[in-house]
């Protein structure tokens, strides 16, 4: 048998030296642990039906040079960061001193700071299941600490820009860390986009520790472009009646992964989890979530619409574990799934574990066409095919766009998606 | 206006209309009757172009162009108008999304500026009065969560939007209460024009009290076997359709073996 695949020591290899000793001990630490790791092969069973797309050539272990200029496509009233390639760009971020809320680059903190921080990064993943978060932790060069204080409320939108230049092939390697206090509140849109045609990889990791009461609402959307390839993780640790609210919009690549892992870890802890993807010429998208009811009384709700048109591939995977003592759990998992194509492919699994015996746990999960009776109602009012499919298919993911919290993204996903439609449904 | 000429047609290899003949001029309503089974539900469903049935044979013209050779969203445009049966429910299209697009494709084709959604908002409030229809429902989903009479009201109320030129009213009396009934007739009733021509499809004469016909066919095992004034529906509902020579119950399929 052939030995499975490892990671090219050429990965291992992180460019910039400009962050505190603390970060770069972590960042050598984690490297190390990194030889001989095995790549996921489609005998992965969380990377089955997406190894194939998983491309890590040498020329992509190069780190994307920190210089140049960044544009969001987000005209948003609110706090922005930038960050380009990585690192963050000072001169294109707007917000000011805020009373209890500290946001600051990995690059610009005291030793004290990265020394903490050192001590809690990759806290909130569970290591094994995200095997490529652990690249990021050996190759990021830089990253954005926020945190709040004690009931500290930020009272705009912070948005984060994460894009990627693509001159030449490489990687970048985005890092989230935010630290939400008890009853403290932050709503957080992280837009990932790309510029140039070469094949790059983007490998971040975002990270929450949300304290009791604390409250976050947290945006994700991945708009980059056909030469990029993405794996993303998230990682959600929530104390006693914290809230934590997401909604992740994503469209179609090379590759296209995230990995969202929500820990519940305090009574009465709360999320709710929303994800919208969009997948078409020959473009993959996968989803991977785990909810881990820990602690009794907790509350998750997780909705998930895949459409995927033409030769595309969607994959859905919700995971939820209900632990022993979690009594009086109330899980809600719901994934439906459109195919637009003969040609397109959807994969959906949920998976449950519950051990506690008092548990409310329910999770559905269904492949389906556009509708014909449907269809031929609208037509038979005059409305063109076109148009009825489009209506049809902006049906399927409407409740959850407009759940999505400021009007300027739903925007900027509507005109997307608007793009999406006009080459997935041509004039007949 | 309408020509059927030996209009034959099948749904999934089974033979339903067997040879129909019916000529409709504008200003006029017909009603066509007949038991379950005989297939007047296909013939709407076939004059509205669902891909469904298959036509074998025969013609249709609307004032003298060939109706089958178009796609049913034209066939609307020309002004072909069926209302459904079964009302479909739409979730995550509003009403009002709805309506506004299907009012301008029409003027789009016939060469009109579209209406904006404040224009169309006022147009649309005044009609949902005249079908009793709370304006509330322009917001909800399509047809979604209506009862029964709520989605027949909103089926005329698209009538009375798109203004066709031939409306073909699928049981639209069915599972009407006898409120509904009144409010449904009036808006049918104010569809009647002298351009217009109007098919009633139905199993009961009760709604040929509210909406005179000026004819009546009865269709069986996929034909027309009779037709007259609105005396044969009277005749019909005292003496069934047993003195036709035909049952109830009777079906296409099985009045074909």
């Amino acid at each position: 048998m052939k030995p499975a695949p490892t990671l090219s020591t050429a990965f291992l290899h992180p460019a910039g030296q400009s962050l505190p000793e603390p970060l770069l001990a972590l960042r050598k630490q984690r490297g190390t642990a990194l030889v001989d790791m095995p790549l996921p092969t489609r005998k992965t069973e969380n990377w089955k039906y997406s190894s194939k797309y998983l491309k890590l050539t040498d020329d992509m272990a190069i780190s994307l040079p920190a210089e140049g200029k960044t544009g969001s496509s987000l005209a948003v009233p609110g706090y922005k960061v930038a960050f380009l390639n990585g690192v963050m760009m000072p001169e294109a971020c707007e917000y000011p001193d805020l009373d209890g809320i500290s946001i600051k680059s990995f690059g610009d903190l005291s030793d004290d700071e990265a020394s903490d921080l050192a001590d809690r990064l990759d806290s909130t993943l569970d290591n094994k299941a995200v095997q490529m978060a652990r690249l990021n932790s050996a190759r990021f060069e830089d990253g954005l600490l926020i945190r709040l204080k004690p009931d500290a409320v930020l009272d705009q939108p912070l948005f984060i820009v994460h894009e990627v230049t693509a001159e030449a092939s490489g990687s970048a390697f985005p890092r989230i860390f935010v630290d939400a206090g008890r009853h403290s509140q932050i709503t957080l849109v992280e837009e990932y986009i790309s510029s140039g045609s070469a094949q790059v990889m983007v490998n971040t990791v975002t990270e929450f520790n949300v304290a009791e009461g604390a409250n976050i609402t947290s945006v994700r959307l991945n708009m980059e472009g056909e030469n990029v390839q993405h794996i993303g993780s998230t990682g959600v640790l929530q104390q006693r009646s914290s809230r934590f609210e997401s909604h992740t919009v994503g469209f179609g690549g090379p590759l296209r992964r995230h990995d969202l892992q929500v820990r519940l870890e305090g009574e009465g802890a709360e999320c709710k989890l929303n994800g919208v993807v969009v997948t078409q010429g020959k473009q993959h998208y996968d989803n991977h979530t785990t909810i881990e009811h820990v602690a009794a009384h907790c509350n998750s709700e997780e909705t998930y619409r895949n459409i995927a048109a033409d030769q595309s591939h969607a994959v859905f995977n919700g995971r939820i574990h209900i632990h022993q003592d979690a009594q009086k759990s109330n899980a809600d998992m719901n994934n439906k799934n459109l195919l637009l194509s003969n040609g397109a492919e959807i994969d959906t699994k949920p998976e449950l574990e519950i051990y506690a015996d008092d548990v409310k746990c329910a999770h559905g999960a269904t492949i389906g066409q556009l509708d014909e009776i449907s269809l031929f109602y609208l037509v038979s009012r005059g409305i063109g095919r076109r148009e009825a499919n489009v209506l049809l298919t902006m049906a399927f993911i409407n409740e959850l766009v407009e759940q999505i919290p400021i009007e300027a993204v739903r925007e900027t996903v509507q005109g997307r998606l608007n793009h999406f439609f006009e080459q997935a449904f041509q004039e007949a | 206006m309408l020509s059927i000429k030996n209009l034959h047609a099948s749904v999934e290899g089974k033979e339903i209309l067997k040879g129909i003949n019916l000529e409709i001029k504008a200003g006029e309503v017909h009603a066509i009757m007949g038991p379950n089974g005989s297939g007047k539900s296909t013939l709407s469903q076939v004059l509205a172009g669902n891909e469904a049935f298959e036509v074998t044979e025969g013609e249709i013209t609307l004032n003298g162009d060939n109706l089958l050779e178009l796609e049913t969203e034209e066939r609307a445009r020309e002004g072909i108008f069926l209302a459904f049966q079964y009302p479909v429910e739409i979730p995550g299209v509003s009403n009002l999304q709805f309506l506004r697009t299907a009012v301008n494709a029409m003027r789009q084709h016939k060469g009109q500026d579209e209406m904006n959604a404040a224009e169309f908002m006022k147009l649309a409030r005044e009609i949902s009065k005249q079908v009793d229809l709370d304006p509330a429902f322009l917001k909800r989903g399509v047809n979604e969560g209506f009862s029964g009479g709520e989605k027949k009201r909103n089926e005329i109320m698209q009538a009375l939007l798109l203004q066709p030129k031939l409306a073909i009213l699928d049981e639209t009396d069915s599972g009407l209460d006898i409120d509904a009934l009144k409010v449904v007739s009036d808006g049918v009733n104010a569809l009647r024009a002298e351009d217009r021509a109007i098919l009633m499809v139905t199993h009961y004469q009760r709604l040929l009290n509210h909406i005179v016909p000026d004819y009546v066919h009865v269709l069986a095992g996929g034909k027309i076997i009779k037709s007259g004034g609105r005396e044969l529906a009277l005749e019909l509902e005292e003496r069934g359709y047993g003195w036709l020579g035909i049952k109830d119950e009777e079906t296409a399929d099985s009045s074909a073996n």
